[in-house]
């Protein structure tokens, strides 16, 4: 929130101040978003550093506030639009319903991004809910790409660098079957049987 | 007409801009000696050419009445230049780092009986002057202006470069210096950008060429020294820095319509009726409204539908959009 309201308070908005915001906020929200999709991959690559390891113990605050920003975003977007009128218009535009479908998605993670959750849907439903995270970056991505003129420049830098991270993790899983010294929490199995307690215990 | 050729651009002095001060100080000795503003009208144009044409005088059939003019501020820095970055505040931020708009040559050629190379003093010398008018601005992203630009009329350069009749086209060329200009060292956009009007379009009494606004000389970030302004279009076919202006019998590759045709035609007209295909064009957000003023809607060929309709008579709107 602060990284908005210093800017906000200090009058740095420009000429088009909610504009600046509505922009700013959906920013930071698809980094976010972008970040904590960033890290299981790279705990799956560098399986023993520290620093992944105590990033991921994080992941579900990080996957709130992309959330957060996103739901702050869409408040800037309907003040922008003046009233239901333009937001009925904006409403036509494909361009909105996959930043709509995205944040959606966003919301329902937030949701259940509970221990109630995990343990109402059990620990290989609630995974499989979650990794809808992954369709909603690429919406997401989708969306700022055709935001504006000239967007795509911007976009592409969250898409390659996520997607890169997916085709290592990929590559290292399936060279990683055939070494016998890979360690467990990399199997399949050890995903699971590891992954969901350990951010259980966390809270 | 063509001795301008013999005076390079870099022998008018310095001066020939008008400091603000000076510009000041003489609207204070004209109001005086009782002239008042109408006063400028009266030098003769070889005195107000001296000072690269500042201070001008409103044209009074361009006043746009209840119309508030948007904040210097604002138009200057809140600006699409992609020579200079994407973002909105990075044209004025890079822009503004040394890279000098003078001394500068302005290259008239093509099909016409009198191309030439001038300088921006030489050539407002040459058209008599500049005048001020106050266009709205729409931009093809929905949000608009109000900006007093100082200039003078597009047919009075063509009068001065005496199209033939094989010409239907007038080309704009835009700078092109990528050592200097950060947009240009990447390929997102083909450079240098290029824009193209009609014959009639740009003969059209709207058509005007700004070299300067609110009584100041332009700033590189708003296309200093001399851009194209067609207040009906969306305002990405007013193209900034131009360095060449061309007459060419068919319809030339121009860069948005290059890169996105389905998005951006050759034409675009301001219209609230035809959307861009990703978002609406039916409203705007008027820049230095505040937080709850919304968005107003927006009007045909940007309200200048009088002027210009008459250029599109039986034309689909809608599909030469």
């Amino acid at each position: 929130m602060w990284l908005l309201a210093i800017p906000a308070f200090t009058g740095r908005l420009g000429a088009n101040p909610l504009e600046t915001l509505l922009h700013e906020s959906g920013e930071i929200a698809i980094w976010t978003l972008g970040a904590v999709l960033a890290l299981s991959p790279l705990r799956v690559l560098f399986p023993n550093s520290r620093i992944m390891t105590a990033l991921n113990r994080h992941r579900r605050i990080i996957g709130v506030t992309a959330c957060i920003y996103g739901l702050l975003h869409f408040s800037f977007h309907v003040l922008y639009e003046g009233g239901l009128d333009g937001l009925a218009r904006s409403l036509s535009k494909p361009f909105i319903w996959f930043g709509a479908a995205g944040l959606t998605i966003l919301v329902i993670l937030t949701l259940t991004s509970n221990q109630w959750s995990i343990r109402a849907l059990g620990g290989k439903n609630w995974k499989l809910l979650h990794r809808l995270g992954y369709v909603a970056a690429g919406l997401l991505i989708y969306h700022q790409a055709i935001a504006g003129k000239g967007h795509w420049p911007i976009a592409r830098w969250l898409l390659f660098p996520l997607a890169a991270l997916q085709l290592a993790r990929l590559a290292k899983r399936l060279s990683g079957k055939k070494r016998p010294d890979v360690p467990r929490r990399m199997s399949q199995k050890g995903l699971q049987a590891v992954q969901i307690p350990s951010s259980v215990r966390f809270r | 007409m063509r001795k301008a050729e013999a005076g390079r651009p870099w022998e008018m002095p310095d001066c020939a801009v008008t400091p603000e001060a000076q510009y000041v100080r003489r609207r204070e000795f004209l109001r005086l000696f009782g002239y008042g503003l109408a006063g400028t009208a009266l030098l003769p144009a070889t005195m107000r050419a001296a000072f690269a044409g500042f201070p001008d005088s409103l044209n009074p059939s361009f006043k746009l009445d209840g119309v508030k003019l948007t904040p210097e501020d604002s138009i200057t820095s809140y600006n699409n230049f992609y020579e200079w970055g994407f973002a909105k505040g990075q044209p004025k931020e890079l822009s503004n780092r040394g890279w000098k708009a003078e001394p500068w040559t302005l290259e008239l050629g093509g099909l016409c009986a009198n191309p030439q190379k001038i300088g921006i003093n030489d050539l407002i010398k040459l058209v008599g002057g500049i005048e001020r008018r106050n266009y709205r601005h729409r931009c093809v992203e929905a949000w608009s202006m109000v900006i007093p630009w100082d200039g003078f009329p597009l047919a009075k350069l063509i009068d001065l470069a005496q199209p033939k009749l094989e010409a239907k086209y007038v080309k704009f060329t835009s700078f092109f210096d990528p050592e200097q200009c950060p947009g240009q060292r990447s390929n997102d956009l083909p450079w240098p950008y290029t824009e193209a009007l009609t014959l009639p379009e740009a003969m059209n009494e709207l058509a005007f060429l700004a070299t300067g606004l609110y009584g100041k000389p332009l700033r590189n970030q708003n296309g200093a020294p001399i851009r194209l302004v067609v207040p009906w279009k969306y305002g990405f076919k007013s193209a900034k820095s131009l360095v060449k202006i061309e007459f060419v019998s068919d319809q030339p590759k121009i860069t948005w319509n290059e890169l996105a045709p389905n998005e951006y035609g050759f034409y675009a007209n301001v219209n609230p009726n035809v959307d861009h295909p990703r978002w609406s064009q039916a409203s705007e957000r008027v820049i230095g409204g505040g937080f709850f003023s919304g968005k107003q809607p927006t009007l045909m060929f940007n309200g200048y539908e009088k002027q210009v309709a008459h250029l599109y008579a039986g034309m689909d709107l809608r599909r030469n959009f």
